[in-house]
């Protein structure tokens, strides 16, 4: 299947997706030259912010341990994320398919994003134990409201002819929402799928504050309480890039699949 | 000749807030097969009502009777059994033009491969060689029409609906589409029952035009067109031609008034014509 070229929107003078990436990489070493420039012109102490080639020496000698909690993190996350889409997504075509079961469950769904993850993080801990498993509970938690409500949304606004058309062709229920509901809600799933990445981060650190022996939350909590500045900024430096790579892989995963429509 | 299907007292009412409100009334209608029988009617009439009982979709209310080879059915037993072209394309973009071409008949259970190769075989019918792999986005509205009803063709049944299906194409494009149709039709022998606002193409296509009321809808003048097939471009302009076009147009005329009438009166929308 060749991609057409034809629905892609120009934006003119952005020379592609290799041009944007060459603009942005110039774009960070500029900020991290300018960091470096300010701390060592102003001298700033550095215990209040070191400079980026101090934070970069810190992360290079401490390089096996770091890509070991980058690991860590990133499992749990992924799996947080995955279990909360497939959840979530399960939950929107529930919630489409059977206007009850909205009405009972949806309101207790929205109530239970009110409550902030930090309340009962303690007690997932308990019951999940200090491993893997805590911490991608709590990223699930987190991950799989928008994709249940954009999954339900994304059903929704399917064109009802559409849909009376299928049944014309002798379609039943499940084949209307392999062959049309699901690929017309796909690019809401995707855009919820974006908002998830960042909250599966968030809850995986979260998680391994309230409880783990590696992991970046690990790396940041014990770089405070020893007051080591720069392996908090390496740590702070990790957990962006990681989130950044994640959410690169969806926007990849997004263009791949709903290419179709002109927003991906 | 038993009718392929025939409508006898068909009548739609739909609640709308606390009014009952008419869609159609003791619709009675026959096709027979290898017929192409076209449909005009003032705008609101209730064709696209009169379309979704024909496809399955809408039960006619009680007293009213569905027939199809002489035998009496229910509403639903028509669900999967009329190949339908709604007035949009409602091409799925995700989808090539090949696989929009198959889309009803792999609902229908023939293989995908089995489907694809049948369709690269009728492209060139279709007007369509060379763009199987291209995405409804990339092609002009004729083309996504054509596709449309090439989907229509490949769901193998006998009666084909084709609501408007050049409605929203400049005038070239629907003449030489219009011509392209008959063509396909001749080669292709089905029943078809075709709806359209133009009385000209519903004389240059049809065995027979039935005129439809305004709402509620029922057939008020059916007209056989005794042209001779095949009808070229030129007949338009020919005086048996232009004596059938006179009587339409009395007759739609004067329903479109009495449909503009009631609609000054009141704005009640048929619930099925979106």
């Amino acid at each position: 299947m060749s991609a057409p070229s034809a629905p892609v929107p120009a934006v003119p003078g952005v020379p592609g997706v290799a041009g944007n990436a060459a603009i942005q990489l110039i774009a960070l070493v500029v900020m991290l030259a300018a960091w470096e420039v300010a701390v060592r012109a102003l001298d700033v102490s550095p215990g209040k912010l070191p400079p980026p080639s101090a934070v970069f020496a810190t992360m290079w000698s401490g390089r096996v341990a770091l890509a070991g909690a980058v690991g860590t993190t990133l499992y749990e996350a992924l799996l947080g994320l995955a279990a909360g889409i497939v959840f979530g997504v399960l939950s929107g075509i529930s919630f489409s398919r059977f206007r009850l079961l909205e009405r009972m469950l949806l309101p207790y769904f929205v109530a239970s994003q009110a409550v902030p993850i930090i309340a009962f993080g303690a007690i997932i801990v308990m019951w999940f134990g200090n491993g893997v498993a805590s911490k991608a509970v709590i990223a699930t938690y987190l991950s799989f409201f928008p994709v249940a409500v954009n999954t339900l949304t994304g059903i929704r606004r399917v064109n009802p002819e559409e849909v009376g058309l299928l049944r014309t062709f002798g379609a039943g229920t499940m084949e209307i929402l392999w062959k049309l509901q699901l690929p017309t809600a796909l690019p809401s799933i995707f855009t919820a799928v974006r908002l998830a990445v960042g909250l599966a981060m968030v809850g995986a650190i979260v998680g391994e504050w309230f409880g783990a022996s590696q992991g970046l939350g690990v790396v940041l909590l014990t770089a405070m309480f020893d007051n080591h500045v720069e392996q908090l900024w390496a740590g702070i430096l990790l957990t962006g890039v990681t989130g950044t790579a994640l959410f690169a892989a969806v926007v990849l995963l997004q263009r791949k699949f709903v290419w179709w429509h002109a927003d991906g | 000749m038993t009718p392929k299907i025939r409508l006898q007292n068909i009548s739609k009412r739909f609640a709308v807030g606390s009014n009952v409100v008419p869609a159609v009334e003791n619709v009675n209608l026959s096709l027979n097969s290898g017929d192409f029988v076209t449909l005009v009617g003032p705008s609101g009439c209730g064709k696209s009502t009169l379309f979704n009982i024909l496809v399955g979709l809408l039960a006619p209310d009680s007293g009213g009777e569905l027939h199809i080879d002489g035998k009496l059915v229910a509403a639903d037993h028509l669900l999967g059994r009329v190949a339908f072209m709604p007035q949009r394309d409602m091409l799925m973009p995700w989808r090539t033009v090949l696989d929009n071409a198959i889309l009803a008949a792999e609902i229908d259970g023939v293989p995908r491969a089995a489907a694809r190769k049948r369709a690269l075989d009728s492209l060139d019918r279709f007007g369509l060689r060379g763009f199987e792999n291209h995405h409804p986005a990339q092609l002009s509205g004729g083309m996504r029409q054509r596709v449309a009803l090439m989907r229509t063709f490949m769901f193998d049944r006998d009666v084909m609906l084709l609501d408007e299906p050049f409605g929203a194409l400049d005038a070239l494009t629907r003449a030489m589409m219009q011509r392209w149709l008959l063509e396909v039709w001749e080669g292709a022998k089905r029943t078809v029952l075709f709806i359209t606002h133009d009385i000209d193409e519903a004389i240059f296509l049809g065995d027979r035009v039935l005129v439809m009321s305004a709402r509620p809808g029922h057939i008020k003048m059916e007209l056989p067109v005794p042209l001779p097939r095949p009808r070229a471009p030129d007949i338009i302009t020919s005086a048996p031609f232009v004596e059938l076009k006179r009587t339409l147009l009395a007759a739609v005329e004067d329903e479109s008034r009495k449909a503009f009438a009631a609609m000054n009166r009141e704005i009640l929308p048929d619930p099925a014509d979106a």
